[in-house]
Parts: C-alpha cells; structure tokens; sequence
C-alpha cells in the first residue's frame, strides 16, 4: 500500500472509531424521576447538584439571542444548577449536538427546535433515555417527546391582534399582514388567530385582510416586502406583523414611502425598541408580549423535575405538563408596565 | 458588449467572432424577457405595476444586490465564486454602526467604516485565495460564517439604530446624510439608483476598455496561458476579490439607509441573488466570458419577478416555485454555447 493510502485509510480508520466513541452506549437507562408525592414543595435546595442542558437554534434573532441569555441568567439563580447552553447552526446541527447532550447524561434537557418536527425523533430518544425533556416555544410533534412544555400563546396573539385591530378601525379597513418564517407552527398559529377571530368580530367582512406576505422574521425582508405592497396598495389602514424585529423593517418602509399617518401598525414580542415607539405614539400602536422569559421558566421547570419537585401551588405539588404563558397586550396606556419585560 | 477571452489566432477569428455575437444574442433574449415580465405585470396589475413611482420603487430594491452583482461579475469573469458577500452586508453595517456610536451623526464615519470593514474583509478572502491558494468556493464559505458571526458579535446579535443618521429632519433627510442614500432624490431618482447605474457603467468601462478588464477575462478563460503571455495573475485574481468586498461596503451603505438601522441579520442570502443574476446575464461560471450589460438584466429580472410576485400577493410556497422556473426559463432561452 502507497504511504497516502496507508495515511489516508488510517485517517478515516481514526474518524470511524472518534464516531463510535462519540455515539456512546445504547443501553436504555430507565430513571424514576419522582415528580409528585412526599418531595419538597418549590424550590428548596436538597444539596444535590442537577445538570442541565439546553440546546437552542442559531440565535439570528433578538428574540432567540433573549432566549439564550434569559435561560443562562435563570440557571445561575440556583446554586445547585450545573448548566450548559448549545447554540446551533441548523436544525440537522442541533440534532446532532442533542445527540451528544444525550450521551453526556444531563438530567434534564431543555430544547428550543428550530423545527420540532424535525426533532422530534431526538426527543423521543432522550425521553426513553431517562433524560426528562423541556420544550420551549415550538412544538415536538408527539406527546412522548417532551414531559413538559413552556410556550407562549401563538393563536392567542392572533385572537388578541384581530380584536385590537378591528376596535381600532371599528370594523372596517384594509389590513396588510406581514407573517413570519412560512411553515412554522408559530407562523400558523397566528395567523390562524388572527383571521378566525376577524370573521367573528367583523362578520360583515368589513375588514380584508389585502395582503399576506412573510418577512421571515427578517427587518430587511420585512422592509422589502412592505415597499412592494405599499405599490400595490393604495389604501391600507392598519398592518399586523408577526414579529418587532421584523416590523422595523415594515415601519421603514411605511415612512419611506411618506405613508405613516395613513396607518398603524402592530408587532409580537416586546421588544425595547417597540415599546419604545409605543411610548412616543404614532405608527407603531401596539405589540404583543411573547416573552422570552419563558426560557427562564423551562430551565426553573427543568430543574424541579430534575430535582424530584414541583410547583407548589399545585395538590399535590407537581410540575404541569404544559405551561402557556399568556400573551398580553402593550399599549401606550400600559407600556410602562411591561417595560422591565423588554427584550433587546 | 462583451469580452470573450482574446486568442492569438488568426484562424479562430471565425470563432472568436462567433462567441461574440452568441452572448449579444443571449443579451437581447434576456432583455425580452425583462420586457415580457414587465408586459405580464402591466395586464396583471394595471393601476400598480406599471407606474412610475413603482418602476422607481423596483430600481431602489435593485440597487442593493445589483451593486453586489456587479462586483460578482468580474469574480466570476476569473472562474472564481464569492458566497461572503451577503454576510459582509451584515458586518460592515454593523461595524460601522458601532463606529457611529449611540448618539453619532457622522454618516462619513458610518460610510468609510463600513466600506473600509468590508474591504478589509474583502482582502482577506483575496489573500485566502490568491496567495493562500484556497480554493475559492471554501475560502469565500469560511468568510461566509466568519462575517456573519462578526456581525452578531460586534454588537451582541442587536442592530444599531441609525435614525439620527438623517441630517436633521427625518421625513426630509438633508442630501448626503446617510438617510438620504435611502429616500433621497434627485430629480426624482432615487439616490441609490444613481449610485447603482453610476458603478454599472464603471464597470461596464472597466471590464469593456481597460487593460485591466482585459486581464480579468483572460485570467479566467485560460489561467496558463494568461500567465505564460505576462498577466500578473495572482495580483488580478487578488484584485477581485478586494473589489467585491468593497462594493459589499457599498451595498451595506444602499441598504443600511433605506432600513434605518444596521441589522446583524440582514443580507441572507444576497450571495445567491447576486450570483443568480450574474449567470442568467449570461457571464460565465468558468470563467472567461463576461457581460455586465448582462448582469445588469439579470439583476432587473430578479426585481422585476419579486415585485410582481409580492403585488399578486402569492403565498410563498408558489413564489419559489414560480421565481425558480422564470430563472430556469431565461437561461434556457440562452444559446447553447453560451450556457456554460
């Protein structure tokens, strides 16, 4: 054998036997996790240590970078939380570090899938693992992936905005609805809210909604979008957007185009930038809190599982299987409440 | 007009002359379906498509990944590629939006610290390759992450407001402010249509009417024997590279004013776009033929289609489909010489 063959076998000899290592044993390790019953209510500390591990999409976005920091600043809360946060690059990348999460054996795992589709399968193997599963925001798409869910009220948001809007216009008016990311159940949820709400407050019809387009979460795909449906559109008397980040892209365009006394516009999120606008008034009228505290829920859950507790205004004390956190309205009239909740 | 490869042949002069006219051809079928696009949108949607103001409108949106793509045409005049250019997008603006600082209104600063950031970046991908002999594709792909998690770095993954960036008036923003590079006009032309046409017709002058076009061209159709007849090839090969990252600086500029701010996620995928429309003009992939008329076209195609598709209000799912099959058909329409 040549020297290179002999070089070139022993190297893929070497990566073969590194991936065979990495996927560690597949011996199923079935744990009890006691959730109810005698264990102390709360977050009392029992001097044991619990791991935790949490794997997020690549943070391209203020809300998922809150997410991040959210989940780190309510880890180091507790003293007796050992954590570890892994940021991804793809959906297939976050997959295979989970994998590798799996065969650290953590005693909680808390996930965020970039498409809970797609990693429902990884789920459902650390579950049969023992290894307890939190999911954050988008969902797994079978109940025996995850022994908890923290979310936030996607539909509500929509039902919320349709009855903010159509107060607003009093029933009558072209609506622009700027989506998200296309495909996501976040995406679906609220638009689902928020046209099957419309047809129930406003069943005459009196407000269209004239334009549908997603902006991908994206402030410049945002700004892009709206500049084309301001050409389109002659009249539009309010736009309904999915996300903050996204909308300043949307609100730019708006003013671009010398339009912003012509309409209002609402955003998802809570982002500081929007409360802001909110506070000063105009364009921007409103958004919808989609806190990304929820982060700092799941890890605070993960950790009471891990530790054998629960909530303790549950009887008996447990830890409930599906959390959903409310959205709520921000307005001018109440932005000074919700301030300390902005992200960014 | 185009600038094929020179051969030294007398008797290729047939052929030579061939390959000219092939890619004029090619030319005048991508400016049909230009054409064709704009016909379909002014019955689709007569009182919106076709007006002034959204022609208007269709060139701002050009601007951005057409500067990019005139910069990607000398790239790949060289049988090169550059995937990093959206992602430089991001970067620069971001770091000159933190050069700004919170409450600066210098727009020369913001201005030379993107285009400089850029251009920095810009260099390292040329010397990568040039020097460093990496292959283009994997080197521009480093840079590709590299540049988009500078961008979420700098700033800790926020963007940077530049609102204040506006000369005094928002509504109104004083000529030259940063903002103005948005929504100013001149005559009624938007600012970064000037600033667009202007380094096309660069372009078309420097690859068309200068030795150093000239070189590019022949670097990329036949390395060897450029280099046997006395091209600097490494120094060429460099040089594009260099200028790609700093029309990615002036793209950041076009788009950063038109946002308002400078977003740590913004130019996704401006590289595809960019090289799209660089290949259905009719410039070659391997190198050796380029045209930026042609570029050009395929930039006005790309914006055509967007607009159109976004005023139809078609779901996003018809949207891809459609925008692929319109690109499959305007390279289809080409000659057959001239597709590779």
């Amino acid at each position: 054998m040549s020297r290179k063959r002999l070089l070139g076998s022993i190297a893929a000899l070497s990566l073969l036997a590194i991936g065979v290592a990495a996927c560690g044993g597949t011996k199923t390790v079935t744990k009890t996790v006691t959730v109810n019953g005698n264990a102390a209510a709360g977050g009392g500390s029992t001097g044991k240590t619990v791991s935790i591990i949490a794997s997020v999409p690549p943070t391209d976005h203020g809300w998922l970078g809150a997410i991040s920091k959210d989940a780190k600043a309510a880890a180091a809360q507790h003293p007796d939380v050992k954590f570890e946060l892994l940021q991804a690059a793809d959906s297939d990348s976050q997959a295979q570090q989970i994998e590798q999460a799996i065969a650290k054996k953590p005693d909680a795992l808390v996930v965020l899938p970039q498409d809970g589709a797609a990693l429902t399968p990884v789920a459902q193997k650390a579950e049969r693992a023992g290894i307890p599963v939190i999911n954050i925001d988008r969902l797994f798409t079978a109940p025996d992936a995850a022994t908890a869910t923290v979310l936030g009220d996607n539909y509500q948001i929509g039902v919320l905005a349709a009855n903010y809007i159509a107060d607003q216009l009093k029933c009558t008016g072209n609506v622009v609805e700027i989506q998200g990311l296309a495909g996501i159940s976040v995406t679906t949820d609220r638009s689902k809210g928020f046209a099957d709400t419309l047809k129930k407050k406003c069943p005459g019809g009196g407000i269209k909604i004239v334009a549908q387009q997603p902006g991908d979460f994206n402030p410049d795909k945002g700004l892009t979008v709206m500049e084309n449906i301001l050409q389109a559109q002659k009249k539009i008397d309010a736009v309904y957007t999915h996300d903050d980040d996204m909308a300043q892209g949307v609100v730019q365009a708006i003013r671009n185009a010398n339009r912003a006394d012509e309409m209002f516009l609402t955003g998802v999120g809570g982002s500081s930038d929007a409360m802001k606008q909110i506070k000063e008034g105009g364009l921007y009228r409103a958004t919808f809190l989609y806190n990304p505290n929820m982060a700092g829920t799941a890890v605070n859950m993960a950790r009471l599982i891990a530790l054998g507790q629960g909530f303790g205004e549950l009887v008996p004390p447990e830890v409930p299987r599906q959390v959903v956190v409310p959205a709520a309205v921000v307005t001018k009239a109440n932005v000074d409440k919700y301030e300390k909740y902005a992200f960014n | 007009m185009t600038t094929p490869a020179q051969t030294s042949e007398p008797g290729r002069g047939a052929a030579f002359a061939g390959r000219v006219k092939a890619l004029e051809l090619q030319e005048y079928a991508l400016a049909i379906v230009v054409v064709l696009l704009f016909v379909v949108g002014a019955i689709l949607k007569p009182d919106t498509f076709p007006t002034v103001d959204n022609v208007r409108n269709m060139l701002t949106q050009a601007s951005v990944v057409g500067v990019l793509a005139i910069g990607m045409t000398f790239v790949i005049a060289t049988a090169g590629i550059d995937l990093s250019v959206g992602s430089i997008v991001a970067a620069a603006g971001v770091f000159g939006g933190i050069l700004v600082g919170d409450n600066g209104t210098s727009t020369l600063l913001f201005i030379a610290g993107a285009v400089g950031f850029a251009l920095l970046l810009g260099t390292v991908n040329a010397t990568a390759i040039a020097y460093g002999r990496v292959v283009p594709f994997i080197a521009t792909l480093a840079m590709f992450s590299i540049a988009r998690g500078l961008a979420l770095l700098l700033n800790d993954q926020l963007p940077v407001s530049l609102l204040d960036l506006n000369g005094g008036s928002f509504g109104n923003p004083r000529v030259f402010s940063l903002l103005w590079f948005g929504n100013g006009r001149v005559f009624g032309i938007p600012a970064s249509v000037y600033v667009f046409i202007a380094i096309a017709i660069a372009g078309w002058i420097v690859l068309n009417r200068t030795r150093y076009g000239r070189y590019v061209v022949a670097v990329g159709g036949n390395r060897e024997a450029a280099r046997i007849a006395g091209v600097p090839v490494r120094r060429i090969i460099f040089s594009v590279y260099v200028l790609s990252g700093l029309l990615a600086g002036v793209a950041t500029v076009l788009l950063c004013a038109r946002l308002g701010s400078a977003s740590p996620v913004s130019g996704n995928l401006y590289e595809l776009d960019a090289i799209g429309a660089v290949v259905i003009g009719g410039t070659s992939l391997a190198g050796g033929r380029a045209t930026i008329v042609g570029t050009f076209l395929g930039v006005l195609t790309f914006a055509l289609i967007f607009s159109l598709m976004t005023q139809l209000n078609l779901s996003t799912e018809v949207q891809q489909v459609t925008k692929g099959l319109i690109v499959l058909g305007a390279v289809l329409l080409q000659r057959p010489e001239a597709r590779y």
